[in-house]
């Protein structure tokens, strides 16, 4: 079975990437776009994991945001404060750390569904939101600086420099390719299909014999992990992890673009974010109060866009209104 | 701790509770009835709060000022419900909480724009202004007490409409069958336009009462918002008796985790909430 479900997804995805490797170039003399869109690859990364348990899973999580700040925050605790460390060491660590407490937090938030989980994720991202704001520890409101970059050497070869903002930009584009490809390969997958099965009809996967919970913490456990490496990858740009990057607005905005791109088509989630954050770019330019036309924006979205912009993409390849 | 300063927490935490109660009780009868999450529910206190600033300080009556308030808000929970909510309830939870975060955001915008980011204060009305003494040192504010007796107030003609009015009726009856109630014949529209509209006036009503004790911030309804999520959750979706209970366990536990443990009060009623569901997933009243 091929990687790719519809026509529109193969023509987009080769289009995306394939001008996405030609940025760079483009904007040869200004990195202030480079760095835009290498900011924009790592949230598709953390909207793409938000799909894969929102729109194939079934499970609405509003404190997704939550594992996004603890990939950050999880690098900037464990980093040593004058030594260079390596990249795709520290990406193992981030990754399993933040894999172990997402097990822990679905133990007590996949205990509910619906509604109620919505509310638990919610409060549980509250919660570490205020942790880190109120202690001392950890910085407070200011959070943590990351002073040195890791280096990328893997076997002794040494091909990318994260001071370098185009050998970052690729980074982030490799990632966020990786992702698309480990979503669509999970997904196709017995797996995937089991999880398909479950979002469907949940009384009905339990009567073929296949145990609902372990499938959901499978993929919560999956989907955090992802969202805590974006949030790595976020605080290696920036150089810097704060409270703010687990606040409910990053969940919500998430959710937002996510829906935008279309619900459960993973590739959707790149587009969700490339428009929202363009709008949200512009609209910013124009007016302070930004917050107001957004909030217009998601209303007339829910009221009249059904299946997001992939739905749109698909009927315009197909060239057939549903 | 001496008795009378517990006696102060024990007071403070009460009427916290009761605030929260207030807010919750409108999140959960919205939800109960009509089956609709509303995250803006926090903007509506935001809101509360907001005009009967605006009005106060225009009119100087603040009896006015609340009446005009309430009767603002409750316009504004008819408009959205007829012109917004209306489409979502044939749909899931994911556009409800979609659209309710558009309006949220439209809220916030709107406050800054009409007030700014500053953070603004609300006059005690200079009735009830003053203090009891508790002992010869500690004292308490009448108003505080005010805003306590008026919640029971509230919570007791809840109480009575829904268990003894017609209104009460129909609304215990969309809780446990929504079709059924339609193919009686009863005008369901209506009704959902009704119980919204006293929702969000529940909501903005706590706002109003509050504005006085605390200070007006951008994002204040969030913050409540959540604090209101962890007495719904504790308590049992849909279940008002539950969010009574629920809130004004929070609202004590908060109080005194804030005296005693300092350093992690904020997470103190997350913890509550997490141990709680650990034993009941459902919440302590599962309506």
């Amino acid at each position: 079975m091929s990687v790719f479900s519809t026509k529109a997804e193969k023509i987009f995805i080769f289009a995306f990437f394939f001008i996405a490797l030609g940025i760079p170039l483009f904007f040869n003399e200004n990195t202030f776009y480079v760095n835009k869109i290498s900011s924009m690859l790592i949230l598709s990364i953390f909207v793409m994991s938000l799909d894969y348990l929102v729109g194939r899973t079934g499970l609405i999580s509003l404190g997704h945001a939550m594992f996004y700040g603890l990939g950050g925050y999880l690098f900037a605790i464990m980093l040593p404060e004058y030594e260079v460390v390596n990249f795709w060491l520290y990406t193992f660590y981030v990754m399993t750390a933040s894999a172990v407490i997402a097990f822990v937090v679905g133990l007590i938030v996949l205990r509910t569904s619906g509604i109620y989980m919505i509310m638990i994720t919610l409060a549980l991202a509250q919660m570490t939101f205020y942790f880190f704001a109120d202690s001392t520890e950890y910085g407070g409101l200011d959070g943590l600086f990351i002073y040195l970059k890791p280096e990328t050497s893997i076997f002794g070869l040494n091909f990318l420099d994260l001071d370098n903002e185009i050998h970052f930009y690729y980074l982030c584009l490799l990632s966020l390719f990786n992702c698309y490809l480990f979503c669509k390969i999970s997904l196709n997958s017995r797996f995937g299909r089991v999880i398909d099965a479950i979002k469907e009809n949940p009384d009905r996967a339990l009567a073929l014999g296949y145990n609902i919970f372990h499938f959901r913490l499978i993929a919560y456990v999956l989907s955090s992990s992802l969202a805590a490496y974006a949030g790595y990858l976020f605080s290696l740009q920036y150089g810097f992890v704060n409270p703010t990057m687990m606040s409910w607005e990053v969940s919500a905005s998430a959710l937002v673009m996510a829906i935008l791109g279309g619900l459960g088509t993973i590739f959707g989630a790149i587009l969700g974010v490339f428009v929202y954050e363009s709008l949200h770019y512009a609209i910013e330019h124009m007016t302070q109060y930004w917050m107001f036309w957004m909030g217009s924006l998601i209303i007339v979205m829910v009221l009249t866009l059904k299946s997001g912009i992939a739905g749109l993409v698909e009927q315009f390849v197909t060239g057939k209104r549903k | 701790m001496d008795m009378s300063l517990f006696l102060v927490q024990l007071l403070n935490g009460v009427q916290y509770g009761l605030l929260l109660f207030l807010i919750a009780s409108g999140l959960t009868l919205v939800f109960g009835v009509m089956g609709i999450l509303n995250l803006a529910h926090g903007s509506m206190y935001m809101i509360g709060a907001y005009l009967v600033y605006y009005f106060a300080t225009v009119t100087d009556n603040f009896l006015f000022a609340v009446i005009i308030a309430c009767l603002i808000a409750m316009i504004l929970g008819i408009v959205i419900e007829r012109f917004l909510i209306v489409h979502l309830y044939k749909r899931d939870h994911l556009d409800q909480v979609l659209l309710t975060v558009g309006l949220i955001f439209i809220f916030n915008a709107a406050q800054s724009f009409i007030w700014g980011n500053d953070p603004l204060g609300v006059q005690v009305p200079s009735l009830l202004s003053s203090s009891i003494q508790i002992t010869d040192i500690v004292e308490y504010p009448v108003y505080r007490l005010f805003v306590s007796v008026l919640c029971v107030a509230i919570a007791v003609a809840m109480y009575y409409i829904i268990n003894n009015t017609k209104l009460g009726m129909m609304i215990r009856a969309g809780e446990s069958n929504r079709e059924m109630v339609e193919n009686l014949g009863v005008n369901i529209g209506k009704l959902f336009t009704i119980v919204f509209a006293v929702g969000v006036t529940l909501s903005a009503l706590a706002g109003i009462v509050s504005a006085p004790i605390v200070s007006l911030v951008p994002g204040m309804g969030e913050r409540v918002l959540i604090s209101c999520f962890v007495v719904v959750v504790i308590g049992g979706m849909g279940s008002i008796k539950g969010a009574f209970v629920a809130a004004l366990l929070v609202g004590i536990v908060d109080t005194f985790a804030s005296v005693l443990l300092p350093g992690m009060s904020s997470m103190t009623v997350y913890l509550l909430m997490a141990i709680i569901l650990i034993f009941k997933p459902q919440g302590l009243f599962k309506s």
